[in-house]
């Protein structure tokens, strides 16, 4: 029961209203259950072909049968590919997007190069990326180091530069040398953005290892999707987009808590 | 009367507009600031007041003339001129205490003084119950009351202010300006401070230097004679005082002759 606030009866549709958290969460749950109650029911009606649309209860069955068998491998090599391409990713794009930021000398040294790099879509490199590298692990982390690596050093520049000009002065005229400044402000600024740009970008890897998966791979879940395919298991491969999806917001809100974590300044007055 | 604190004699700067043509932002621009004085930049938007004070601080470089401070030429930005902004420019990820002590930690003075020093602005500053909160959770005076702290515990030799209470609403203001004043006291800080506000020039400083525009010069160097000699601690006592109406009417002559003609006409 709540208690009359006032005399007007709260419309669903008003312009500028905020909603309760509880209501926005049910209308967020509300629209999922609807998407699969359609399907479910589209499939027991016969309006789709069950070979090529298995039912959402099928997929979930197949699922935790996989799950029961080798899929577990797949999942973890897709796991890996994506952690230690990323590790490299960051190793090379945080220091030097920090480094274009700060400095418009290494900016303009390096910016014109990584800019065309990210014109060039990684998945054309897949073809020289195999001759170069063989059929191993490498052609694989190759791409998603590349798909990854220049978006993250421009995101990572951009929001070093947008590190506000008086924080930096403020240092300044408090007697800070430029590796103070460097790491005493500018660092510890733009800390918070590099980990959204890492969670970004992160996202983007997942994209990058389907697509190497699918080409070049009899491993990772990618790999089994298309193994699927040649049986027409459709189950297993909507079981395999489901995997991605849910390890994709998995590691978003490990970002997300990573965040929260690290950064307890950021959070306003309550 | 002793030497200048802070001497500023003929300084000049030009922007380029294209390859061809420069304009002066400012301009043969000379004046003194005696030790322990409070002294304001007063003028119209545009007359280059800023951009003195970030010359003085060495965040930008004359065109010409030279700043001397102590009796030394100034260079690079530096300890001895601090600066507070008109934005915030507290560390958010740095608690308040931390915050005050970062120059004198960059400064690599020892812990146990840093933190002796830091306690006291704290505490001059009325922000000892925040000592421990990190800046998003303060309010704005609170952010500037910071700004101030950390500049002093630093020990500068003259305090540089850029409308430092430019942002705050007008109750926060006056406050900020009695505290302005008595710290000024207290710590026996000489301070160069940037304003556009009449009112606020009057009751802090000791001195005013008016700038007119194209090019910024010093049109007036203004000592308010009518608060007799003395600094008074509360707005009210100086806006009673004699002389003051007639001060704020005559700087309000200034103000239109020096400014932006082509909207009065």
């Amino acid at each position: 029961m709540t208690p009359p606030s006032n005399n007007r009866r709260e419309r669903w549709f008003e312009f500028l209203r905020p909603i309760s958290a509880r209501r926005a969460w049910i209308l967020g749950v509300a629209i999922w259950v609807l998407f699969f109650a359609f399907w479910e029911l589209g499939v027991a009606a016969g309006a789709v072909t069950e070979l090529l649309v298995p039912s959402p209860h099928k997929v979930l069955m197949t699922l935790i049968g996989m799950l029961a068998g080798d899929f577990p491998a797949d999942i973890a090599i897709s796991i890996y590919r994506i952690l230690l391409s990323f590790l490299g990713a960051c190793l090379l794009a945080v220091p030097l997007g920090i480094l274009m930021g700060s400095f418009r000398t290494a900016e303009a040294f390096f910016n014109p190069f990584v800019s065309a790099w990210r014109y060039l879509p990684a998945p054309s490199f897949i073809p020289i990326l195999l001759m170069w590298l063989g059929t191993g692990e490498g052609p694989k982390l190759a791409l998603l180091f590349i798909g990854v690596v220049f978006f993250l050093i421009t995101l990572i520049m951009d929001h070093t530069k947008d590190v506000r000009r008086e924080i930096v002065e403020t240092a300044m005229t408090l007697g800070a040398n430029r590796r103070q400044i460097l790491w005493t402000v500018i660092v510890p600024a733009v800390l918070p953005d590099v980990l959204v740009a890492m969670r970004q970008m992160l996202a983007v890897s997942w994209t990058y290892l389907v697509i190497a998966e699918i080409v070049a791979s009899t491993t990772g879940i990618g790999a089994m999707m298309m193994r699927a395919r040649r049986f027409l298991h459709t189950d297993e491969i909507m079981a395999g987009i489901v995997v991605i999806g849910v390890l994709g917001i998995v590691f978003d809100m490990l970002f997300r808590l990573g965040h929260h974590l690290a950064f307890p300044y950021l959070r306003e007055r309550r | 009367m002793s030497a200048a604190k802070l001497a500023l004699r003929r300084l000049g700067k030009q922007f380029a507009l294209n390859r061809q043509e420069t304009v002066a932002a400012v301009a043969e621009v000379s004046f003194e600031v005696m030790e322990n004085e409070i002294c304001t930049l007063l003028g119209p938007s545009g007359c280059g007041k800023s951009t003195v004070l970030r010359m003085v601080a060495g965040l930008e470089r004359p065109s010409g003339g030279d700043i001397a401070l102590d009796g030394r030429a100034i260079g690079r930005p530096d300890r001895d001129r601090g600066m507070v902004f008109q934005a915030y420019t507290s560390f958010d990820w740095l608690t308040v205490r931390e915050n005050v002590e970062y120059g004198m930690r960059i400064n690599r003075v020892p812990a146990g003084e840093r933190r002796e020093r830091a306690a006291h602005f704290i505490e001059l500053m009325h922000l000892t119950k925040f000592r421990d909160a990190y800046p998003r959770q303060l309010s704005g005076g609170m952010k500037q009351r910071v700004a101030i702290a950390r500049t002093l515990a630093n020990g500068p030799s003259i305090l540089l202010m850029d409308e430092p209470f430019g942002a705050l609403d007008a109750e926060t203001r006056w406050h900020m300006q009695e505290l302005l004043v008595t710290i000024a006291e207290e710590t026996r800080t000489t301070v160069l401070m940037v304003t556009h506000d009449i009112e606020e020039a009057i009751f802090v400083s000791d001195r005013i230097i008016f700038m007119s525009r194209q090019p910024g010069t010093v049109a007036a160097d203004i000592i308010p004679a009518f608060k007799q000699g003395r600094r008074w601690r509360r707005k009210e006592e100086v806006i009673e005082l004699p002389g003051y109406g007639e001060l704020e009417r005559q700087i309000m002559r200034l103000m239109r002759q020096h400014g932006h003609r082509d909207e009065s006409e």
